[in-house]
């Protein structure tokens, strides 16, 4: 019997190449990500700080559609846009900033063999659509005209460069070792965890990566004390919306590169679930990805913010002479032990 | 007027600065106008002028939230006047009042009888533990600490209860007034204090953990916004500032007003004049208080809470409702209190410095004159001096650190 259309829409969908970048571990499990991870960063930082957080919205289960709530309400504000701003790329930046954040998607495998675009450079490309965002978030300081956001815009330049070359070294560290730039052959060569491996690169990883999202302590971009919320100072209503997502975007999408890289993966698999959809395979790396970024929005409560001079210090001085310590010491390892 | 291009002007090395958008002295200035409307500038203006990232000046425009407090004292009898200066700093209102009835008292020749030095006493330091964390929670929040500033606003609320079981209100107590206070000690008061003063001590603990002791914040705060003790004495710092540049001054010792001369109390003092020290400084003076609320709630005299020449006005039934109460009711002629002609000072230490007071009295019921030279305003120079040179993201640093409070610099 011939396929019926209906089968074949859902048999499309289901195929890596839809299924990876739009649902899984792409826009669907991202927004999903984006709902409980601010409304769980809210919820741990009240527990910490003795008070209730998120509690009205939905108050069986604790408020946990406050986000909704939230985006309900960027979506009817009125969104601003400022008489002297260059108004073009103030609105298309915002945009184009969640689209890069969203790209990457496409390339980071989600399960064995389970991917939108298998490319044998898939490391370098995610890393380097990240690292797009950055001058785009310059290009909306200077649009919006504005004393604060020009700072912030600044600030951001600034802690490009310091952070993004120790985040490339330190991915490529461990790339060395395994001597493949696929994220899905680095996964696959990976019996034992590369944090165990090359913990050095791991830490700077995570590091950069807390710098890159802005998280504290090093949310020197949107200093709030100083510069309001720097280049995105003059946002409002949907765009704002755009602009604080796509941090967190980025985040999620640096979490699964460092699960891959450092915390094998999507391993260990449940073979019960390849049954169901190959996609649910890789359970364990949304897991995993999940913890790393719970850690990370959990040190809000712990730490204050630094300085920009000291975290420029902490990028250069320290982390950029330890991302080259780490590729020697993969050298060394590969020299011993002959090779994943 | 002379035109751009006229010579006499070209010679002026001012002219290329002009030209070049510099400033006097040279510098490619960026001004940046924090406040009022920013989310850490307070109700203020700081006029920061940036060269790079480093603070070439910064000029604290204050005056926003001024309520013409000295001038409304002059319409008002002098004991509706309470109520109105603890507005000045709601988070401190007992020593800031107190300063006014010292002055008070010695215009009308009063002294209230020593359970009543001992009860002010033991607001005041209540008081400062408050006003020490409130300013403690701003520091935090100026780091973007947001876990110290929920935190010393949650505990803040221990010694506001306390306060409240005392007064009868959580913030404007007026509960000193001329002649005594206005309410005896409850019966379980002790027990609530010494269970407040445990509950702290084990928080402060907590703090260090996770404040003090915290690589960012010890980055953040040693060596900046260095004020020494020379420095310091010439532009008229007081308070906490003035003893974390290590200085030893406290209106506490140096009047020897209330119950302190008979409290046992050490004035932490600090050598480095820092960020760190001024935050060092605040904590050791939360224990001191809390010790020394200790000592009075030990020592405290039997006696009367009221002066006896203004008590004996009450009617017998009033008398009987103090009796069992404890809360005073005030004689009707006690509004019409009229000091003799003349002018007194006093001074007070508050949570944030010392206050001064210096009143005028025509012999009518109202003051002819109150001025009241507050803390904050004394303080609010620091902005300016400790900012020079600093770099930018220093400045909420600094903010926080030396503690301001607009409304009271404004009154």
């Amino acid at each position: 019997m011939a396929p019926q259309p209906l089968d074949r829409v859902v048999e499309f969908i289901l195929s890596p190449h839809i299924f990876a970048p739009l649902i899984y571990p792409g826009l669907l499990a991202a927004m999903l990500v984006l709902l409980t991870l601010i409304w769980a960063e809210r919820k741990m930082t009240a527990k910490v700080q003795l008070r209730y957080g998120p509690l009205y919205v939905l108050k069986p289960l604790g408020g946990i559609i406050q986000l909704i709530a939230d985006a309900i309400k960027f979506m009817f504000q009125e969104p601003i846009l400022p008489r002297k701003a260059d108004k073009w790329v103030f609105v298309l930046a915002p945009i184009t900033m969640m689209a890069f954040t969203i790209i990457p998607f496409a390339f980071i495998p989600a399960a064995p063999g389970f991917v939108g675009v298998d490319l044998e450079y898939s490391l370098p490309l995610v890393l380097s659509l990240s690292a797009l965002v950055p001058p785009l978030i310059l290009a909306t300081s200077w649009a919006a005209n504005n004393k604060f956001t020009l700072l912030g815009g600044v600030r951001e330049a600034f802690m490009m460069v310091a952070y993004e070359t120790s985040l490339f070294i330190a991915a490529f560290a461990i790339a060395t070792y395994y001597g493949t730039l696929s994220l899905s052959k680095i996964v696959e060569a990976q019996t034992v965890p590369g944090i165990v491996l090359n913990p050095i690169a791991a830490a700077i990883f995570f590091v950069a990566m807390l710098m890159t999202a802005s998280k504290l302590p090093y949310d020197i971009v949107e200093g709030e004390q100083e510069i309001v919320a720097g280049p995105f100072t003059e946002y409002s209503g949907i765009l704002y919306m755009l602009v604080m997502g796509a941090s967190y975007m980025e985040l999620y999408v640096l979490s699964l590169v460092f699960v891959e890289l450092f915390l094998g993966g999507w391993k260990p698999v449940i073979p019960a679930l390849a049954s169901i959809h190959p996609a649910f395979q890789g359970i364990a790396l949304f897991i995993k990805a999940y913890l790393v970024l719970l850690f990370a929005v959990f040190l809000r409560s712990v730490y204050a913010r630094y300085r920009l001079d000291q975290a420029l210090e902490i990028g250069w001085k320290k982390l950029f002479p330890l991302s080259l310590i780490s590729v020697v010491w993969s050298l060394i390892l590969l020299v011993i032990t002959g090779g994943a | 007027m002379t035109s751009p291009g006229s010579s006499e002007l070209r010679g002026n090395p001012y002219f290329w600065y002009r030209l070049m958008g510099r400033d006097e002295e040279g510098y490619d200035v960026y001004e940046l106008f924090i406040g009022p409307q920013h989310p850490a500038s307070g109700h203020m203006r700081i006029i920061v002028r940036l060269d790079g990232d480093i603070i070439v000046d910064a000029e604290p425009d204050i005056g926003y939230v001024h309520r013409t407090m000295e001038k409304l004292a002059e319409g008002r009898e002098y004991l509706k006047n309470i109520p109105l200066f603890e507005r000045a700093t709601i988070i401190d209102a007992a020593n800031i009042t107190w300063g006014y009835v010292r002055a008070v008292e010695q215009l009308l020749g009063l002294e209230a009888p020593p359970r009543a030095e001992y009860l002010r006493t033991l607001l005041a330091e209540i008081n400062r533990i408050a006003s020490h964390l409130y300013g403690f929670g701003i520091a935090g929040i100026m780091l973007n600490h947001s876990t110290m500033f929920m935190w010393a606003f949650g505990d803040r609320e221990v010694w506001v209860q306390l306060a409240e079981d005392l007064t009868g209100a959580r913030l404007t107590h007026s509960y000193i007034i001329p002649g005594g206070v206005r309410r005896n000690l409850p019966q379980d008061f002790k027990e609530k204090a010494l269970k407040a003063i445990r509950y702290m001590e084990k928080r402060l603990q907590d703090y260090e953990r996770i404040f003090v002791k915290n690589p960012v914040i010890i980055a953040r705060y040693v060596d900046v916004g260095v004020i020494k003790a020379e420095e310091a004495k010439r532009l008229g710092i007081v308070g906490p500032n003035l003893r974390a540049a290590g200085v030893r001054y406290d209106a506490r010792i140096a009047e020897e007003y209330g119950a302190y001369p008979e409290l046992d109390f050490e004035i932490p003092t600090r050598e480095e004049g820092d960020a760190m020290a001024r935050l060092l400084v605040r904590i050791e003076e939360i224990k001191q208080s809390m010790s020394m609320i200790k000592q009075i709630l030990d020592k405290i005299p039997d006696g009367p809470i009221f002066h006896e020449k203004y008590y004996r006005m009450l009617p017998p039934k009033l008398k009987e409702f103090v009796e069992q109460t404890g809360r005073l009711k005030l004689p009707g002629a006690f509004i019409r209190l009229k000091p003799e002609p003349g002018e007194a000072v006093a001074r007070v230490e508050m949570g944030h410095g010392e206050v001064f007071y210096h009143i005028v009295s025509d012999g009518g019921i109202k003051p002819y004159r109150v001025r009241i030279v507050t803390p904050a305003f004394r303080n609010v120079v620091l902005y300016r001096y400790l900012t020079r040179g600093a770099r930018f993201m220093d400045l909420p640093a600094i903010y926080g650190s030396i503690d301001y409070f607009p409304p009271e610099g404004d009154r």
